[in-house]
């Protein structure tokens, strides 16, 4: 299971990262969300919305001797992870990278993407 | 918390600044927003008081809810108004209001005037004070790009003024983004007089929530019902401009400054479908599902190059049928040099649609105009644009707004459309009897969003809209009967948005399955933790709106204000689908009983002693 993106279809509502930090931590802030928009608001770019895509080869895991599906299943992670991301797919701020965990296999995201750029395939 | 957030005084005198917390009492009384706007204004509202001066605050307040899930995120900006010269108070979309709040602030009250130009840059609750020399001169976008390489941040969020503000254009408008403006009033002229060019914000801390799972829960059920509702769907579809449809098969609309009210089948070039070709998507404010925002690209042509986001219908009206203009490309020009210079597009093109009617009746000539003035002459239109953001020629003299009555002479004054010396925008009332008493009542003069009552134009059983309103209102939208009703209850529903910085298309406004006081309340409880029921809020409603009208009281503003245009009551709808409506003195004037009875106020519309009591607000009334 992963998040499809259309980022055709994103109105750039920031929705998908105040539920995402919500769910996971009890409070709202864009910053800590596993999925982050790209927007210049300046500008008539498209938004792109940006998350882990649940790569089959995990190289955000390379030089660690962890079990890959427990570490699916985990929120937040070391910033050397995200660093290690081919696709610099992974939020990082202030101390932490945030990793999508697929919300245990609910995404609240998905759910409040109105113009359905976000999908579950 | 959301209720931490904090206030901050700034005085651009001195350069002091103090930042408190915002007491929970005030907060159980306005919430935020425009609420506390209001209590903050009043303690500074006199007649006397300079729109100009250094005392007249410029108070920014986010809603309540503003930066949560709370359906919009939007913050109000208040201060005497240099256009009318009365109550100034105007809603801006966006992500600044969000962005404040993520700072840890909520409402900013900015007072004197510095000396040279400068822009405030707050981030997490600290707050500076910087430079703007070399921001002087800018349009509002290139201000807002400097300021983030300035900074090396391009996630600050910046409010600030165009050239327009600099000038003193006494309807220039605050803007943020591309689009987002706090338009009407002449907030930017009053950020101009106090040489401050723009606000710029950065927040990155947490908003804590009361009840996390509950809240998650209760909103994504919000959520669903709300866009299931056809208005919402339709809105995210085509935006506001699906309105102008509506508008002009109901004759409703202004067309040649009121001297019509429909353009019949040319319409279609302005409907919401001829905008398709040049939409590159929509676009949503901060944490609004609805996404109702355009963005447009001009591909070739004369406008060749012009991107932007909208128009939205207030400006399609106000730079199409109320000049006569049907040419949308033209439209789209005017309104991206309007939000580039920081002027406000609904009083813009009304203060044209006045000079143009004078002009057609020889009251002003091209010698005084410098330029043709004909209807439907898109390109004098830009010309006036750039002239009156400059106040260059005739420019200077339209840059006054309604004190341009002065230069223009007594022949003028029936000619400029407006309620409390502010003017009727891109609709005509004499049709929908509901929308006539908003005009007349509304606190910052002439304005639809006050209290946009447009339930009855739905067609919707008599008894559904007895539920909604607590007493008879006519489905008929042509009727009298409760209209005075509808507008009071719209008018306290509305102010209690404000005060949230809910955005008024998710409210109850043309879906009565829309949201309004009861999951309000919900939302409030689950994200602050403050127990307000529905009743509690429309108290809250009622306070605010009484304490607006106490203000116009100070003005000297009684019933006698509280009316309509001349031609409104004179001049019948000569043709269209709304031809022959007129509004009749004596059936307003009961409309008008019937308000000032619900509000609590005598017949005279002065707030009675027993309500300012019920509605603890005597100590305000001393000023």
């Amino acid at each position: 299971m992963r998040i499809k993106v259309d980022k055709k279809k994103c109105s750039g509502c920031h929705l998908c990262e105040m539920v995402c930090s919500l769910f996971h931590l009890g409070v709202i802030n864009t910053e800590k969300s596993a999925i982050r928009i790209r927007k210049d608001d300046l500008d008539s770019s498209q938004n792109i919305p940006i998350l882990c895509n649940q790569c089959k080869e995990m190289k955000c895991l390379n030089g660690e001797e962890v079990r890959e599906g427990l570490e699916k299943k985990r929120f937040i992670w070391a910033i050397k992870r995200a660093e290690q991301c081919p696709f610099d797919a992974l939020t990082v701020f202030g101390e932490n990278a945030y990793h999508c965990d697929l919300c245990g296999g609910t995404p609240q995201c998905v759910k409040v993407c109105t113009p359905k750029a976000l999908r579950i395939s | 918390m959301v209720l931490d957030r904090k206030i901050a005084f700034i005085d651009l005198r001195d350069g002091s600044i103090e930042i408190t917390p915002l007491s929970l009492d005030l907060r159980e009384k306005f919430l935020g927003g425009r609420g506390i706007n209001m209590y903050l204004l009043s303690r500074y509202y006199s007649s006397s008081l300079d729109p100009f001066s250094p005392e007249n605050p410029l108070i920014f307040g986010a809603g309540l809810l503003t930066g949560t899930l709370g359906f919009g995120s939007r913050i109000n900006i208040t201060a005497k108004s240099p256009e009318s010269g009365h109550l100034g108070d105007s809603s801006m979309g966006g992500e600044f209001g969000a962005e404040l709040v993520k700072a840890g602030l909520s409402h900013l009250v900015i007072t004197g005037k510095s000396k040279n130009p400068v822009y405030l840059l707050i981030r997490n609750g600290e707050i500076e004070i910087r430079d703007a020399q070399k921001l002087k001169g800018l349009d509002t976008v290139e201000t807002q790009k400097r300021i983030r390489i300035e900074l090396g941040d391009e996630k600050v969020r910046v409010a600030c003024i165009g050239v327009a503000g600099e000038n003193l254009v006494r309807y220039a408008a605050i803007r943020s983004g591309m689009k987002n403006a706090a338009g009407r009033t002449g907030m930017g002229a009053v950020m101009g007089s106090k040489n401050l060019k723009a606000v710029a914000v950065r927040g990155t801390l947490d908003i804590s929530i009361s009840e996390p799972e509950k809240y998650l829960r209760y909103y994504l059920n919000t959520l669903k019902k709300l866009m299931e509702t056809k208005w919402a769907q339709a809105l995210g579809k085509l935006g506001t401009p699906l309105l102008f449809k509506y508008a002009n098969a109901m004759g409703i609309l202004s067309v040649r400054n009121n001297q019509l009210t429909t353009v019949g089948d040319r319409g279609h070039h302005l409907e919401a479908e001829a905008l398709e070709p040049y939409s590159t998507g929509m676009l949503s404010c901060f944490a609004c599902p609805a996404h109702c925002r355009h963005r447009f690209s001009i591909e070739k042509g004369r406008y060749k190059g012009t991107k932007g986001e909208g128009p939205e219908y207030a400006s399609i009206g106000s730079f199409g049928t109320k000049l006569g203009n049907l040419d949308l490309e033209n439209i789209i020009y005017a309104v991206e040099l309007c939000n580039l210079y920081g002027l406000d597009t609904i009083s813009t093109g009304s203060y044209i649609a006045w000079a143009m009617e004078l002009y057609q009746r020889g009251i002003i000539n091209q010698e005084r105009t410098g330029l043709p003035l004909v209807w439907g002459d898109g390109e004098s239109v830009i010309e006036l644009i750039h002239l009156i953001a400059n106040r260059k020629d005739f420019g200077n003299i339209l840059a006054e707004g309604p004190f341009a009555k002065k230069v223009f002479g007594e022949a003028s004054h029936d000619y400029l459309l407006e309620v409390k010396n502010f003017p009727i925008e891109m609709t005509d009332e004499r049709l929908p009897k509901s929308f006539a008493l908003g005009m007349a009542t509304s606190t910052r003069g002439a304005c639809h969003m006050r209290s946009r009552p447009s339930l009855d134009i739905l067609g919707l059983p008599n008894e559904v809209l007895k539920r909604i309103y607590g007493g008879s209102v006519s489905n008929n939208f042509s009727s009298y009967s409760g209209k005075g009703r509808m507008v009071w209850w719209h008018e306290l529903l509305n102010a209690v948005s404000d005060a949230l910085g809910v955005c008024r298309f998710l409210t109850v406004f043309s879906s009565p399955h829309a949201l309004q006081y009861r999951q309000f309340s919900r939302l409030i409880s689950l994200s602050t933790g403050l127990n307000l029921g529905a009743k509690d809020l429309k108290t809250i409603g009622e306070r605010i709106y009484t304490l607006e009208r106490m203000m116009l009281i100070r003005d000297g503003f009684s019933r006698q204000e509280d009316t309509l245009p001349k031609r409104y009551f004179s001049e019948p709808v000569p043709e269209g689908p709304a031809r022959g409506e007129v509004i009749l003195r004596e059936e307003f004037d009961k409309m008008l009983d019937e308000y000032y009875r619900l509000h609590g106020w005598d017949q005279n519309g002065v707030p009675k002693r027993t309500t300012l009591k019920r509605l603890d607000l005597i100590d305000e009334n001393q000023g």
